[in-house]
């Protein structure tokens, strides 16, 4: 399994009854609530774990998008990608460079995104994985005003014309529903070749999923909400689909975003972990009204229908906002313990559901900077080893890595079972 | 009224966009025709649409993307010039001209562009707290982002009223109830690609084409469209006039049907 670090940029300062008296995390005050030099300190430490992770031995560094919220400054993660390209270029770190990443549904400049992806394939020598997530309905149409209808064909355009910048060989015209170019010739040009692994985010849409398998682009998946209780629906769909499709169950195609804690013991664990868990769930992910995360026009009405008649899909993410940690636990928002804990649940679950790839969220909330290089270094000693030898037995190839890093990537024109025969 | 009677709505499937969208029109009532264009969340048959077509015959357009059935036709319109022009071929196909327009809310915007673009093509305007315009000073809600409840409260003067609560009811039957939530959303998405998230995608600049004798009817306590709009649809247009129905909110035709009943026949006789 490839283990990857995932980092976001939370102000980690919010007073702690701000639940109760704001709506939304993303609807935030700012100048109300923040300090300047805390915000500058929240970069400074994001960078620091960050590094302190790719030196650890972390298999690639992850990084989100949020734009306009206070649990994830990065309105832009090619910005931190672009340093964590040239820190590790710099320390010799063979560690893919992984934005998680720029939502194409919100992109009203999907060249610039082909070329700042480009730009990061070259400065990292080659080591860059590309996420495409569609975009959060807050980010992509309240922040980007991009009326929800157009959110989904905005995204099938701009990936479209992403691949085809990075691929041609000459240059040509474009002429899209959204966007027209008289000659689309990016430079650079992404070192990877065919072009840097695809992976596309998704929260359980069978369509989604259908896309990814169908094209050959990896499935991510995250777990905030609690994927004790959505991992049976989310990932049973996905290899059932795979399944009728007739696509191979290689574990690599899927991706999954867990939030970890890890200390000497469980009682430990708990005890330096907790409050920050309680923390990021009830003031992060949980401060999203879902009128927020799903506005009308962008979820296509099948879908809608569906959710509706049963919304387990989205776990314990109703009662979040309120969600104590043992609640947290048992739902599997967090994985808490002691290395065996963490080792024993994590390999369990992901054998369970053919997980290949999975991002390790070990800073979270009000964590402290010194605490989550602890539970950074603790997971890459002690958890790190045993996970990473999970499916290697198997013999399958990853299709979704880097080929600098072991990877054996594919033309997303022809699908994965096609490149293996070839 | 007992099903099968002259003001129970027919269906009656229009071809356009070289096949691409279908309109279905609901045409009921047989007197002289009148084009009635829904709200945003899509065509509810109310008692308002009953009354007209005692007296006239009602020609009610459903959006593309609202009609049950045929969800992705919104994706074959990208812009409201697209829309514009499917409503005109609409009305050429159904053969008519010369008549009288009434627009609700979205419904609203997309008549005055229709007037706009086609002076000559009605007798008479009315508008219903229409969408279209915006002032920094006086913003339009953001329906599309509210919950349920704020949206209710967005639309409604006195939600309790019992034709309300009539519009607001769903099937009980967990299916159908599933069904009706998600059309609802989808409609409201469907319609949001043309006035979302600034309503003014130019209207202002093309209204004072408008020379139809026009009425603009508020719902004084209108709390999505401040009823201060009303003057300025009123500024824009030549031949205009406003009525504001008192304890009503965005919608007027359901919370005081008869006083808008009244004030919208008044102007067309």
């Amino acid at each position: 399994m490839k283990v990857t670090y995932f980092q976001q940029v939370p102000y980690r300062h919010l007073p702690s009854d701000f639940q109760h008296h704001h709506e939304s995390v993303v609807t935030t005050p700012y100048h109300q609530l923040t300090e300047p030099d805390l915000v500058h300190h929240a970069y400074r430490d994001a960078f620091a774990e960050m590094a302190h992770a790719a030196r650890a031995g972390f298999d690639a560094i992850a990084i989100t998008e949020h734009g306009q919220s206070c649990y994830d400054m990065a309105p832009n993660p090619n910005l931190i990608a672009a340093a964590a390209a040239n820190t590790t270029e710099a320390e010799g770190l063979t560690t893919a460079i992984y934005p998680l990443g720029r939502s194409l549904g919100k992109s009203r400049e999907p060249l610039r995104v082909a070329e700042e992806l480009a730009m990061l394939d070259a400065v990292s020598g080659g080591r860059l994985i590309a996420g495409f997530p569609v975009g959060l309905a807050y980010d992509a149409n309240i922040n980007n005003g991009v009326p929800p209808a157009e959110t989904r064909l905005r995204f099938d355009e701009n990936l479209e014309l992403v691949l085809k910048a990075w691929r041609a060989r000459d240059p040509f015209a474009w002429n899209g529903r959204f966007h027209q170019y008289p000659a689309v010739n990016i430079w650079p040009r992404p070192l990877q070749d065919p072009h840097p692994p695809v992976f596309i985010t998704g929260i359980g849409n069978p369509r989604t999923m259908e896309f990814c398998l169908d094209r050959g682009f990896g499935f991510n998946y995250f777990g905030w909400f609690g994927a004790k209780v959505t991992g049976r629906r989310i990932f049973d769909r996905f290899w059932e689909i795979a399944d009728r499709l007739g696509k191979d169950a290689n574990p690599y195609r899927m991706g999954f975003m867990q939030t970890i804690c890890v200390a000497d013991t469980d009682a430990k664990a708990e005890k330096l972990f907790a409050e920050h868990a309680e923390y990021f769930f009830q003031k992060a992910i949980g401060s999203i009204p879902m009128e927020r995360l799903a506005l009308p026009g962008g979820i296509d009405i099948k879908g809608l229908e569906f959710l509706f008649r049963d919304p387990g899909d989205f776990g314990i993410y109703a009662k979040m906002r309120e969600a104590t940690f043992a609640e947290l636990v048992d739902a599997g928002s967090v994985v808490c313990g002691s290395p065996a804990t963490v080792r024993e649940q994590i390999t369990e679950f992901a054998r369970e559901f053919r997980i290949g790839n999975l991002h390790t969220m070990l800073q979270f909330g009000s964590m402290p900077t010194a605490l989550a290089k602890d539970n950074i270094s603790l997971f890459a000693e002690e958890v790190l080893p045993t996970l990473r030898e999970l499916w290697s037995e198997a013999g399958w190839a990853h299709h979704w890595w880097p080929e600098r890093l072991g990877g054996t990537p594919i033309d997303t024109t022809r699908t994965a079972d096609e490149a293996v025969i070839a | 009224m007992n099903q099968g009677s002259i003001t129970t709505p027919r269906e009656r499937d229009v071809e356009t966009w070289d096949g691409k969208v279908t309109l279905r029109v609901r045409v009921a009532g047989d007197g002289p025709p009148l084009l009635y264009l829904h709200a945003a969340n899509g065509l509810m048959w109310d008692p308002f649409l009953t009354a007209l077509a005692e007296r006239y015959t009602v020609y009610a357009p459903e959006f593309p993307g609202t009609t049950s059935g045929d969800p992705y036709a919104i994706h074959q319109i990208d812009s409201l010039w697209d829309a514009v022009l499917i409503y005109e071929h609409m009305l050429r196909e159904l053969d008519l001209a010369g008549i009288p327009m009434i627009g609700q809310s979205f419904g609203g915007m997309l008549a005055a562009e229709l007037a706009a673009a086609y002076p000559t093509l009605f007798s008479h305007v009315v508008l219903l707290d229409p969408i279209g315009l915006w002032r920094d000073d006086a913003p339009v809600a953001n329906w599309i982002s509210a919950s349920f409840p704020d949206l209710v409260a967005m639309l409604f003067h006195d939600p309790t009223r019992p034709a309300v609560q009539d519009l607001l009811a769903m099937p009980e039957e967990p299916a159908a109830h599933a069904a009706a939530q998600a059309a609802m959303v989808w409609n409201l998405g469907a319609t949001g690609k043309l006035c979302w998230p600034i309503p003014d995608r130019g209207l202002n600049k093309r209204l004072h084409r408008v020379t139809a004798p026009t009425l603009i009817i508020w719902g004084e306590h209108d709390a999505l469209i401040p009823v201060r709009y009303a003057e300025d649809f009123h500024r824009h247009i030549a031949d205009s006039q406003v009525k504001i129905v008192p304890d009503a909110g965005h919608v007027p035709q359901v919370e005081q049907p008869e006083t808008t009943h009244r004030l919208v026949t008044d102007f067309l006789v």
